[in-house]
């Protein structure tokens, strides 16, 4: 029994970074339908942010944490305003080049972090949290769930029930009658970007005090935010919600009942029937020419 | 055009052929870079970059320190003659393929009389040309000797087998914890060797294994694995090798876990302590000194000088020190000494002397052995130190007798490794 509440536990906490991370992959792909590869990376970029930082100049870490968030959003905005837009009827195009941006920031990490081993941030919250005489959850994941399961209703709050949120979705619906509707379609793509992006620097900065930081870490986040983002719809952001969460629980309780390489593999295989069975996902809506 | 013309057009033709055929063989051959007479390079083809560089780079920095230090004394001594030492790297990043080539590199245009390698796949990627060129070549991992690799040789790190020493002292030590689990990553080069030779040395001490998690490299939350296996009830939490030592040790902090930790190595244990604390990670049992240790000062100690070495190191690189930063210069010292008692810094000289002659082990002691379970006598094992966290710093607890537990329990050894799938005689 305690085995089972805690590995519930452990399960909802990591879908905060799932839902994070994934999310912001489906905003761009749904406005700007561009694969973008880097994305990872950009987690990546917001874990740095906070080991260089916080970890090696003592800044506070919260102000890291909104630091990381704003340094990845411009980054995401110079990708959207010098690498997507100009490939805007080429998707191909800007997968290739979300490909170069992956590349030139595991370099830039190289160059800022250097070699050697991964990097650690002490984290600022210390202690745990025991509940029941049973249940222990570190305060530093208890905090990183609140801030990623409030930033996720924030996003759901700015996609309905404001206006520019509204105008998002419509161009994510449809680009050419949103335009006909007046909506800047470059604008929106802009703000895609710049969330997008902004979730991923989040879910990077989150997770920095709780896992081995390097250039490459961003691939991991990457497999399952498209584990993620196709089981739960191209194009869906409550659809990549609830598969996170699914995901986080199935990977989770697969990991700790039987082993991490068979949740990892089981995963896949869940993607790959999804892409046979139902290739819209749980709520991906099916698209006719 | 006369048939005299066209003879000679030919054999112009082939003559600028048969030369540069030539030219591009010699290249092969000869060394493209040479240093002065006086220098002998040695290479070292190791990551310096990627998940395991901390297992590479140390190992550089501490290498040029040894060769400054010799070179400003006036060099080495090899066959009457004194020789300035040069240390040349490549930096393969555990790629198989920048492998090769920067083997090929040190060999061929820096002329490096001998290789240091970390070991594994990169290591195996060069076996078939460093023997056919027998270049005499090291690694970390005994693993990678084979029955055909005659220029192959573990001088130093006995990969995985010292671990035994940690398990013995830990059940003398402590001989009411009785149910281990064995947490590591799945590669078959450290996780596996590893997890093998633990399960080995917990059967001759008398320790149920309750479970053994073997996860991939893909893992970002430690959290599931750490539960499922202190589901279990366990009185020790052994890491074989693992890449993950720091999230797993924050999670066995996190989720209340009292007993005694054993892992192979505790790299940048300060980093551990500052993610945990000093009174958690106080007494974990591992392998890895660091070099200010007294008990390195102690009689039979083979390594000159250990906490001025440690001293010039931190100076230089205050937070590099991982398991291998002294290794490479061990190994580099060993070479000097048998290059010094065979009177020849050549490849196949210093080789042949090694295969037949007794040597000093960095920590007292020293036997070849492997044939029982690699098909040749390659790898150098000796006393080996059990460390210990005590107020939140490595000791030296003492030094275990590796040679006599292979004597005792190499069968043992050879049915775990057999169990997990390992490549044994």
């Amino acid at each position: 029994m305690e085995l089972l509440v805690q590995t519930m536990v452990n399960g909802i906490i990591q879908s905060g970074f799932y839902a994070l991370a994934a999310v912001g992959l489906v905003l761009i792909f749904g406005v700007m339908k561009v694969v973008n590869f880097a994305h990872g990376e950009l987690t990546m970029v917001g874990a740095y942010s906070v080991w260089f930082l916080h970890a090696q100049n003592d800044m506070p870490f919260l102000l890291t944490v909104v630091t990381a968030v704003v340094l990845v959003a411009m980054i995401g905005l110079l990708m959207e305003r010098f690498l997507f837009r100009p490939m805007t009827d080429s998707p191909l195009g800007g997968l290739i080049c979300s490909i170069g941006v992956l590349f030139v920031l595991q370099v830039a990490a190289t160059l800022v972090g250097g070699e050697g081993p991964s990097k650690q941030v002490p984290p600022p919250y210390e202690g745990t949290l025991v509940l029941f005489d049973m249940l222990r959850i570190p305060y530093q994941r208890l905090f990183s769930f609140a801030v990623a399961a409030t930033t996720l209703g924030l996003l759901w709050y700015f996609l309905t029930r404001m206006r520019i949120g509204w105008a998002l979705r419509a161009v994510a619906q449809d680009r050419e009658a949103a335009s006909l509707q007046g909506i800047n379609s470059n604008r929106m793509s802009m703000i895609a970007m710049g969330v997008g992006a902004a979730m991923a620097g989040l879910a990077g900065a989150l997770m920095a005090p709780l896992t081995n930081i390097n250039p490459h870490m961003g691939h991991n986040v990457i497999i399952t935010a498209f584990i993620v983002t196709i089981v739960g719809g191209v194009g869906s952001l409550p659809g990549a919600v609830i598969a996170s969460v699914l995901y986080a629980l199935f990977h989770t309780f697969v990991t700790t009942y039987f082993s991490g390489t068979i949740a990892t593999i089981s995963g896949l295989v869940i993607m790959v029937l999804i892409l046979i069975v139902r290739p819209s996902g749980i709520l991906g809506k099916r698209v006719t020419e | 055009m006369t048939n005299r013309t066209i003879d000679n057009n030919r054999r112009k033709f082939l003559k600028q052929a048969g030369a540069g055929m030539a030219a591009v063989a010699g290249a092969g051959m000869v060394p493209l870079r040479s240093y002065a007479d006086d220098t002998l390079v040695v290479g070292m083809n190791i990551p310096m970059t990627g998940d395991y560089a901390p297992w590479g780079l140390p190992g550089l920095y501490d290498c040029e320190i040894i060769a400054n230090n010799i070179n400003a004394a006036g060099g080495v001594e090899i066959g009457g003659k004194s020789y300035q030492i040069r240390v040349a790297a490549y930096d393969h990043a555990y790629d198989t393929e920048k492998a090769l080539q920067g083997f090929k590199k040190l060999v061929l245009e820096d002329d490096a009389k001998m290789v240091m390698m970390l070991g594994g796949s990169t290591v195996a990627s060069v076996l078939p040309w460093a023997t056919r060129k027998k270049v005499l070549t090291t690694t970390l991992l005994p693993s990678d000797i084979t029955p055909d690799s005659d220029y192959l040789f573990a001088t130093c790190e006995s990969h995985p087998l010292y671990n035994v020493t940690g398990v013995v002292w830990l059940a003398q030590n402590y001989p009411e914890a009785k149910k281990a689990v064995i947490v590591t990553n799945n590669d078959a080069e450290y996780g596996l060797q590893s997890a093998a030779t633990y399960k080995a040395a917990f059967e001759v001490a008398g320790i149920e294994v309750v479970d053994v998690n073997l996860h991939g490299f893909d893992v970002t939350d430690f959290a599931p694995i750490v539960s499922s296996v202190l589901a279990k009830n366990p009185d020790i939490f052994c890491m074989a090798t693992s890449f993950y030592v720091t999230p797993l040790m924050e999670q066995l902090y996190h989720q209340g876990f009292d007993g005694k930790i054993i892992s192979c190595t505790l790299d940048y244990y300060e980093e551990i302590i500052a993610k945990t604390s000093e009174e958690f990670v106080n007494g974990t049992i591992y392998q890895f000194p660091d070099f200010d240790d007294p008990m390195l000062n102690n009689e039979g100690i083979h390594f000159p000088d250990p906490g001025g070495f440690d001293a010039a190191f931190r100076k230089d690189h205050p937070n590099d020190w991982s398991a291998v930063a002294w290794e490479y210069p061990a190994i580099l010292l060993n070479w000097i000494e048998n290059a010094q008692r065979v009177g020849s810094g050549e490849s196949e000289d210093v080789a042949k002397y090694l295969r037949n002659n007794s040597q000093n082990f960095v920590f007292g002691g020293g036997d070849w052995w492997g044939s029982q379970l690699w098909g040749l006598d390659h790898a150098l094992v000796g006393r080996w130190p059990v460390v210990v966290i005590e107020n939140g710093k490595a000791r030296i607890q003492e030094y275990g007798d590796l040679s006599a537990w292979l004597a005792d329990h190499t069968e043992v050894l050879v049915r775990h490794m057999k169990e997990l799938g390992l490549r044994t005689v």
